[in-house]
Parts: C-alpha cells; sequence; structure tokens
C-alpha cells in the first residue's frame, strides 16, 4: 500500500464516519422505541425521510436551519400518528400484529412519497456546503461536520431529556417495568406517545441531515436507512441510546473501510458479516441495557 | 333467512353490474393497450413515465376519433399498466396476466432488460412452431435497452436506440473533434444490468477512440455516498470521464466531484440521465455533459409529445417517447391489420398484430422515421444533448 493509498483508506474512513451520523440518529430511534415498547418500528426511518420532504414545503421561503428545524417537527408529528396508526389499537402481546403494521406504514410512506413527486428526486438544502477544513493532507467536508455536531447535539439534547426530565424518567420508568410504572400513577400512553414524538424530532432531524448530506431527498432513500437502522440498533445494543451512537459511527466507517479494501460489490458482504459477528458473539450488543425484573 | 338472500342477491346483482365492460353499459366500444413495467422499486420512474406517456398518446388518439376496427367502428383507446417492479419473476407473472386477459393483443414494455430476457424467453420461438407451447402473445419494447433481445422470440418487438451504435458515434466524433483528450476513466452503477452493459459500450469504444483507458470507479444503484469512488477519479486525472449510472447517483457523483474540485476536459453520460431528473438533481454540477439520445424536443412532433406528457405531470426522456411512439404504431397496426378487438377473435387478432409488426419497414418517430429491422429491433435516429444553464440543448446531430 502506498502513501497515497494510506491517505485515502484513513480519508474514506474519517467520510465514512462523519457520514454514520446519520445512521446513528436512525438507531437511536429504532432503539428508543424498542426500550420502551420492545417493539421495532420499521417505518421509522421511511417517516425520517417524509418528514425531510415534508420540510420541502417552506424550502423557497425559509433559510436552511429553519428547513432542518420544520423538518424535525413534522418528524415528531409523523412519530405521533405512527404510534396512534400501528402500536396504539393494537394488541401489544402480539409482536406480529405492530411489526406488520410498521412494515405497512413504512409502504404506505414510501407510496406518498413517490406519488407527491412522481418520483424525482427533490434537491435539499445544505449549510457549509463547499467549505472543508484542511487537516495535513486530511480533508474534513464542512457539511458533514454541520451533521455530525449537529447530530452530537441532538444525542446530548436526548439524553439530558432521558436523564433530568419528568418525561425522561417517566420513559425510563415505563421501559424498564411497565407495570409498576403505572401502578406509580404514570399514565403508559401518554408516555409512550412522548416517545414516539422525541424519537420523531429525532428521525425527522436525520431525515433532514441525511438531505444535507447527500444534497437531494429520494424515495430510494428509505429502504437503505430502514437497513442500516436496524443493523445499527443491533450492534449497538437494543435498547442501548450509546450503543446505537457508536454503532452508528462504526457502521458508517466500516462501510467505508470494506468498500475501500474489497470494492462496492462485496462492500455490504461484509456490514452483514460485522453484523452476523456480533449476533453470534455478543447478541446483546456493544451496550446491552441491564435486563429489568419481572 | 329469506330477508338474507334477497339481501345477497342484491349484492350479487349490484357487483356484476358494475364488473360489466364499459361498452355493455354506454354502447362505446373501446380495445385495451396493456403495458407493464417497473412502476415500484429503485428505476419507478421509467415505468411512471411509460405509463403517463402511453395514456398521454390514448389521449390524443381518442381526442381525434379513436381506432378504426376492423369491422370499420371507432373504439377508444385504454392503457391498463401492470407493475413488474423490475423483477424478472413479477414480470413473467404480469405478461401470464396479461395474456390470459380476454382483451389483451399485445403489450408494451417491459422497463427492465432483466426482465424482457426471461419474459421473450417464455414466447413461442418462432411462429407456427406446433411444438412450442410458449406464450403466443405480441410485445412491443419501449425501455428495456440490452442488446440483441428481440432476437429471442419471433413475438418480441423492440423500439428502443442502439447503445451501442450511439456510443460509436460518440466516442468518433470525441475523437475526431477534441484530439486534444488522452485519457478515459469511467464510473459504473455495477448492480444494474443497462449500466454495466452500457458501460462495457463506453468503454471499449473509448479504446477504440484512442484514448488510454485508465481504470474505473464503482458504484451501487441506490448508494449515497462517493467520497471513496471521486477520489480515486481524482487521482487517475482523467481527460474523459464517463459515468454509466441513472439520475440519483449520477447527480452524486457530479455533487461529490463538485466538492473535491475534479473536473474533467470532458463528461459522458449515460442516455438514461438525459432527463429532467438528472437536471432537477443536479443542472450546475451536471453542465456540460454530453449524451446521446433518441429522444429531445427538437421537433414539433417532439414538442407537442413532450407538452402532452407533461400535462400529466410527468416528463417525456428517449425512455417513454418510445412508449409514446409505441401507442401510434400500434394504432396504425390495428387499423391496417383490421384487427376486430372481440373475445372470440382473440387470438386472430394477436396474431395479426405481431403480423403487423414484424411486416413494419419504418414507423414514425420524434425525431423522424425509425427503420426496423428484420431481427424486429429498430434503428432510430439520435443525436447527442448536452446540459446548458439547466436544460438539454443539441451539441450535435450525427
Amino acid at each position: 500500500m502506498t502513501y497515497l493509498d494510506l491517505l485515502d483508506l484513513v480519508q474514506s474512513v474519517i467520510d465514512g464516519v462523519l457520514f454514520g451520523t446519520i445512521y446513528a440518529l436512525i438507531g437511536i430511534g429504532f432503539t428508543l422505541i424498542f426500550g420502551v415498547m420492545h417493539k421495532i418500528n420499521l417505518s421509522y426511518a421511511a417517516a425520517s425521510v417524509g418528514a425531510a420532504y415534508l420540510s420541502l414545503l417552506i424550502v423557497q421561503t425559509a433559510p436552511p436551519a429553519l428547513v432542518f428545524v420544520a423538518a424535525a417537527l413534522v418528524g415528531g408529528v409523523l412519530g405521533a400518528l405512527v404510534y396512534v396508526i400501528c402500536f396504539r389499537f393494537l394488541p401489544l402481546n402480539k409482536p406480529l400484529a405492530t411489526l406488520m403494521s410498521t412494515v405497512g406504514m413504512l409502504l404506505l410512506i414510501e407510496e406518498a412519497i413517490v406519488h407527491a413527486t412522481a418520483g424525482m428526486p427533490q434537491n435539499y438544502p445544505a449549510m457549509f456546503v463547499g467549505s472543508n477544513i484542511d487537516i495535513g493532507p486530511l480533508s474534513l467536508r464542512g457539511d458533514l461536520l454541520f451533521v455530525f455536531a449537529l447530530g452530537c447535539a441532538a444525542m446530548v439534547g436526548l439524553t439530558l431529556l432521558l436523564k433530568r426530565t419528568r418525561l425522561g424518567l417517566a420513559t425510563r420508568a415505563v421501559s424498564q417495568q411497565a407495570t409498576a410504572a403505572r401502578l406509580c400513577g404514570m399514565n403508559i400512553t401518554t408516555t409512550n406517545l412522548s416517545t414516539f414524538v422525541i424519537a420523531g424530532l429525532l428521525g425527522g432531524t436525520a431525515g433532514a441531515m441525511a438531505g444535507a448530506a447527500i444534497g437531494v431527498l429520494s424515495p430510494l432513500l428509505t429502504l437503505p436507512l430502514t437497513v442500516k437502522g436496524l443493523v445499527v440498533t443491533v450492534i449497538g445494543g437494543l435498547g442501548s441510546i450509546p450503543g446505537a451512537i457508536v454503532a452508528g459511527l462504526l457502521v458508517g466507517g466500516f462501510e467505508n473501510l470494506f468498500q475501500f479494501w474489497r470494492g462496492v460489490s462485496e462492500r455490504d458482504i461484509y456490514v452483514m458479516l460485522l453484523l452476523f459477528a456480533f449476533l453470534v458473539f455478543r447478541p446483546g450488543g456493544l451496550f446491552a441495557p441491564p435486563a429489568g425484573r419481572d | 333467512m329469506l330477508r338474507f338472500t334477497a339481501i345477497f342477491s342484491a349484492v350479487a346483482c349490484a357487483m356484476a353490474l358494475a364488473s360489466t365492460p364499459a361498452q355493455a353499459q354506454s354502447g362505446e366500444r373501446t380495445i385495451k393497450i396493456y403495458g407493464f413495467g417497473a412502476k415500484s422499486g429503485v428505476v419507478r420512474i421509467f415505468g411512471i413515465q411509460s405509463e403517463a406517456a402511453m395514456q398521454a398518446a390514448a389521449d390524443k388518439i381518442n381526442a381525434a376519433g379513436g381506432v378504426t376496427l376492423g369491422d370499420g367502428t371507432k373504439a377508444k383507446l385504454v392503457i391498463d399498466y401492470l407493475d413488474d417492479r423490475c423483477n424478472a419473476e413479477e414480470g413473467l407473472n404480469a405478461l401470464r396476466r396479461i395474456a390470459a386477459q380476454p382483451d389483451a393483443i399485445v403489450a408494451i414494455g417491459p422497463t427492465c432488460s432483466n426482465v424482457a430476457e426471461p419474459v421473450f424467453g417464455i414466447l413461442q420461438k418462432k411462429v407456427g412452431d406446433s411444438s412450442d407451447s410458449g406464450i403466443q402473445f405480441p410485445i412491443y419494447t419501449d425501455v428495456a435497452a440490452k442488446g440483441g433481445l428481440a432476437g429471442i422470440s419471433e413475438w418480441s418487438f423492440r423500439n428502443v436506440p442502439s447503445e451501442a451504435a450511439m456510443y460509436k458515434s460518440v466516442f468518433e466524433w470525441v475523437a475526431s473533434t477534441r484530439k486534444d483528450l488522452k485519457t478515459f476513466w469511467g464510473g459504473v452503477e455495477k448492480d444494474f444490468a443497462h449500466s454495466n452493459a452500457t458501460f462495457n459500450v463506453m468503454k471499449d469504444n473509448a479504446g477504440k477512440a484512442g484514448l488510454e483507458v485508465l481504470g474505473q470507479s464503482e458504484w451501487l444503484l441506490a448508494d449515497t455516498s462517493f467520497s471513496t469512488q471521486v477520489r480515486e477519479m481524482k487521482r487517475a486525472n482523467a481527460d474523459v470521464v464517463a459515468i454509466s449510472a441513472h439520475p440519483f447517483t449520477t447527480c452524486g457523483v457530479l455533487k461529490e466531484m463538485q466538492r473535491q474540485g475534479v473536473k474533467p476536459k470532458l463528461l459522458i453520460g449515460l442516455t438514461s440521465s438525459s432527463s429532467m431528473e438528472t437536471l432537477q438533481g443536479c443542472a450546475q454540477q451536471a453542465e456540460g455533459i454530453i449524451i446521446p439520445t433518441s429522444f429531445a424536443p427538437v421537433t414539433a412532433e417532439a414538442k407537442a409529445a413532450a407538452e402532452a406528457v407533461a400535462a400529466k405531470k410527468s416528463n417525456m426522456d428517449l425512455h417513454n417517447a418510445a412508449a409514446w411512439e409505441n401507442v401510434f404504431t400500434l394504432k396504425k397496426v390495428i387499423e391496417d391489420q383490421k384487427i376486430m378487438g372481440k373475445p372470440e377473435t382473440l387470438a386472430a387478432d394477436r396474431k395479426k398484430m405481431r403480423d403487423g409488426l414484424a411486416a413494419l419497414k419504418q414507423t414514425q418517430g420524434l425525431l423522424g422515421p425509425v427503420d426496423r429491422a428484420a431481427d424486429r429491433e429498430a434503428i432510430k435516429p439520435y443525436l447527442f444533448v448536452q446540459a446548458k444553464g439547466g436544460a438539454w440543448t443539441v451539441a450535435h446531430k450525427p
């Protein structure tokens, strides 16, 4: 390997880690909902992309920062809708029911996007495009750094919410022992709804950051983000937010590493092998949360 | 019990009436042209646009009075488009479902070459071969462009341009007009048959035109990050970069090239990327890219067709322009062959449709006459378009 090859390798991994922030945000959403409801919401990534699409309604009149905020807020609304439609009135003791309802929601959102846009990609605003920070021969993309910073801020905000607020306390209580939480006077429905709204806010942010990083929004994004989000959730540990963060960055970095090393045709094979390795040797993920008492 | 029976009978009668063909209710005859292609999945835009073009063409024909059937009556054209999701099995299912319909005399499609090949494979190979139990149903392809497919069956016909001929012409033109260009780098969507096959054509013709092929970058159809690939491109610093990819990843790569300051002297693109989708996604980054195409709104007919499709909230490109042309060709065949369009004449109508398509020496295309080859392929006129100022302009007419 020559010096230039080594530089390219390091640069690829750096770019991958920065892009992995988006995977981390999607993974947090999956893991947050699983942690509270012990259910997978397969429509999460699709709703995130949908929120980003809806934020485009104000793109003609608003600066990019406001578009991102709009995406987050719309994501919260979509999160609440998903809870009401796919979880609230379905029997939660039948895991297949909620799983299939979220699959249906994923397909519905995807088709809605396709029909609304005739399948055409839509340009998405970004900030700090064209600005790079050069560290010697390496370069950090300004827009990806912004995505990384915003993602980190969202994760810090979520951690503070969960650790320092009554809502966070209720969310953690319900995730650990829903029956006991109900006996303590916590409203499970309100708590679950709030969790979906919080996850939706994060998801909308993730969708906006994905659009900003890629430059366009396309219905093609929903499935890859769903798959990557699930991979990140499993590797990080179902129910572990720090796990999802670390796993997201790891998956982003490893993805580019595998691509550099083995080419694009084998890249996804190695990412899946990484997932299988975790499932076999560390099924709880990087940061498996402690099991609750029954 | 009696009340239940009465209600059930009333509902059954209502359902029977609702399913009665339109012509029996209104007295108006209709003749159906089926279509099938990718209306969902990664390349859904092609199927959606094909259906829009077919519908727009049918509306224009119907506004002018419709199609004259074999018994002299006028019939309205009806379009029915099925989704094959660019998946071979679904394409086979779609064809079988269409062929089982009592009003199906022809189908336009499919979108994807990986569907067209197996679909043509289940048709009867040679007309009149009683030992061949293949489906006897004519298919007239608008989009699937992999070379030589129509030769699979005498029931398959195509109205697609020869990408081999177009790119041969592009690189010959480059060699004759841009003698300063010496090196070539390619970019290709590895997991799509069309991009892959056309890239081999590009690379081959680049070599024959005297360009040194330095290498290639690869990505997948749904990829979103291209930093590694563009860095390879940057290191090669080739004069000519050819991107054999569809609009989504073409725009992704072009944006990454802009970020990394990669500016080749000449950019060449894939035929499918000569569309509004590319200009909407990355007009600035695509500035100057040259693409050969069999459609551009440069004739009166082409402009009118593009406007009619735009009224259906879609855009016209070389792919769905072929679907438009196909509908008009089929109208001509229906009238010339005196197709009756009745359930009792179904087999005969399908045979007449096939024979009519086979007998065509020339059809009318939007850019000019389209010659029909003996192997049921099309020899379409084409030109080179260039992205300039957010629009496709004609760079060269070979």
